[in-house]
């Protein structure tokens, strides 16, 4: 099991008021959401995570492995990041070129390579696509893609910066699966998110930021149920409970339409 | 043939100019004028060449091989383009594509088209200060464009295109960098704007739902389904793999129909229909 523990840690951008404070937060969850408002911290926490930033104080110890001690090779196995805007993390000629590129910084063996690349291109389901130049892909695409980067890699903690924006419905499945199925194989999989129904309906742990603070851990179940706390996050509830509370004047939690039925069923 | 109060088209297909794959097939439909059209698919159905032909780009700035006649009201946007194009604005994907990129402020950015309309001062101000009030941008009026956020920077796109009060607004994928609170405030101000033609392209389907009058599907370059919402999404093909909306869903669930197997598609279709159940 993959453990995440981070203590004392303080960050500030050199250009902005904006400071990340976390006293203590450990997570050893397989799938993990991260919310909050835009502003909140999220996207600095998977930089000092990912060591793109340095804290200015404390420290973050993976499997009690200071991040700061390990080499760039062995961080890129320990964690791999997908950012939100696919575009900023690919430069090479074609598709195939690209996931190449990624497993050489890990990996020598020239038929290893080549096994790696196909079969996580076949996992995004890109692999006729792999002449192509990565900038002439549609946009769900070039998210399937730099997935399919960090994929070849297969680092023990995949961080996913808004999986789902920009993605049409059928890769909104594919992905989600993908990390459902990854958590099952003992990876870490955390994704910050303002898609409260995926969210909802996707994990059950959740850590919330407002103004660089973690304000709640738990499962999303309890941070929808206190009012008072989504309001103070300015997160909105999954739109399942805007129904609920707009046609019946119901305010309990629902996660999903499923979850509204089966709760609804039992009392039948 | 042009019927003033309608939008038309009629047998549209399009192909880009050195490619061999037809983007639009043989699209048929028509809408009255001053509605709001919801047009959903997956990426690389159709939805954005539909939008640049309505918009008139293609033909007149893409080229390639069209067919076919749209007219929106009297006016053809493949044919009556100049004229057209004064009432018409086009908020595009990328919003940073579309900014002038000469306007050190907000405000500026805004106020640019009316500028090149020759409008008087007063009104400019005038304008600026209630589109960006309506887009919640005031505070940002006096900042550089390129210190906005991606939903900040959509919301002045929005701003910029508005502010000429276009009888027709073309909307791509307007919302997809805005937060929640954000595209919800956004659609609700899109369902308070009057006489104006508005065609959005969105993923939400559940916000297109609340607001659309229309929604037009396409599924590789065919129109597959057309009609109310209420309609369509009670007669999607799986295999087309559109999401539908939360409110469809539970009402599924719980089979709280309208009769004959249609199931409500907003939330007030579902009050509605629960209110029946209940009195029932």
């Amino acid at each position: 099991m993959t453990s995440i523990q981070i203590d004392g840690l303080k960050y500030q951008y050199p250009t902005s008021d904006f400071k990340l404070a976390i006293d203590q937060l450990t997570i050893t969850e397989n799938l993990v959401a991260i919310a909050g408002q835009n502003g909140a911290g999220k996207s600095t926490l998977f930089k000092l995570l990912t060591g793109l930033v340095h804290p200015q104080a404390g420290e973050i110890h993976i499997n009690h492995r200071d991040l700061a001690s390990l080499t760039p090779e062995d961080r890129l196995k320990t964690i791999g990041i997908v950012f939100q805007d696919p575009s900023s993390q690919l430069f090479n000629a074609t598709v195939e070129k690209e996931v190449a590129w990624s497993v050489l910084q890990v990996e020598t063996d020239a038929a290893v390579v080549a096994d790696t690349v196909n079969d996580a291109l076949a996992t995004v389901g890109l692999t006729e696509l792999k002449d192509k130049n990565p900038f002439d892909l549609s946009m769900p695409e070039k998210k399937l893609l730099s997935i399919a980067t960090v994929l070849a890699v297969n680092p023990q903690i995949y961080l996913f910066d808004e999986p789902m924006i920009s993605l049409d419905w059928p890769s909104q499945q594919l992905v989600t699966h993908l990390m459902q199925h990854l958590a099952e194989e003992k990876h870490q999989v955390i994704a910050i998110t303002h898609d409260m129904n995926w969210l909802a309906a996707t994990f059950a742990k959740v850590d919330v930021l407002a103004d660089g603070q973690v304000i709640f851990e738990g499962k999303p179940e309890t941070f929808f149920g206190d009012s008072a706390l989504t309001q103070k996050t300015g997160l909105m509830t999954p739109r399942i409970m805007q129904i609920a509370q707009e046609v019946f004047d119901d305010s309990r939690v629902y996660l999903t339409p499923e979850d509204y039925f089966e709760k609804h069923s039992e009392k039948r | 043939m042009a019927n003033i109060q309608q939008i038309s088209i009629t047998h549209l297909s399009f192909t880009y100019q050195h490619d061999t794959n037809t983007v639009l097939h043989d699209i048929n439909v028509s809408a009255p004028l001053n509605s709001i059209i919801g047009i959903i698919g997956n990426h690389n159905a159709g939805k954005t060449t539909l939008c640049r032909v309505l918009a008139g780009i293609i033909p007149n700035m893409m080229g390639g091989d069209l067919l076919g006649d749209v007219h929106i009201g009297n006016l053809s946007p493949t044919k009556d383009w100049s004229v057209l194009n004064r009432q018409t604005d086009f908020v595009l994907q990328d919003p940073n594509s579309q900014l002038s990129g000469l306007a050190d402020t907000v405000a500026d950015e805004i106020a640019f088209d009316l500028l090149n309309h020759g409008v008087d001062e007063t009104t400019i101000q005038r304008r600026v200060a209630d589109v960006a009030a309506q887009m919640q941008l005031t505070a940002q009026l006096q900042q550089s464009p390129s210190s906005l956020s991606g939903g900040q920077l959509q919301r002045l796109a929005i701003a910029t295109a508005i502010v000429t009060k276009p009888g027709i607004l073309i909307l791509d994928d307007p919302t997809s960098e805005m937060d929640p609170q954000g595209r919800a405030d956004f659609f609700n101000w899109l369902a308070t704007i009057k006489d104006t033609t508005i065609f959005i392209v969105s993923n939400e389907i559940d916000d297109l739902c609340e607001i659309a009058d229309r929604l037009w599907v396409l599924v590789d370059g065919e129109l597959v389904r057309k009609g109310t919402s209420l309609e369509v999404i009670n007669q999607l093909n799986p295999e087309w793999q559109i999401g539908t909306p939360k409110v469809y869903q539970l009402a599924k669930l719980m089979y709280w129909s309208l009769g004959a197997d249609l199931f409500p598609v907003n939330i007030n279709q579902l009050r509605g229909c629960v209110h029946d159940q209940h009195s029932n």
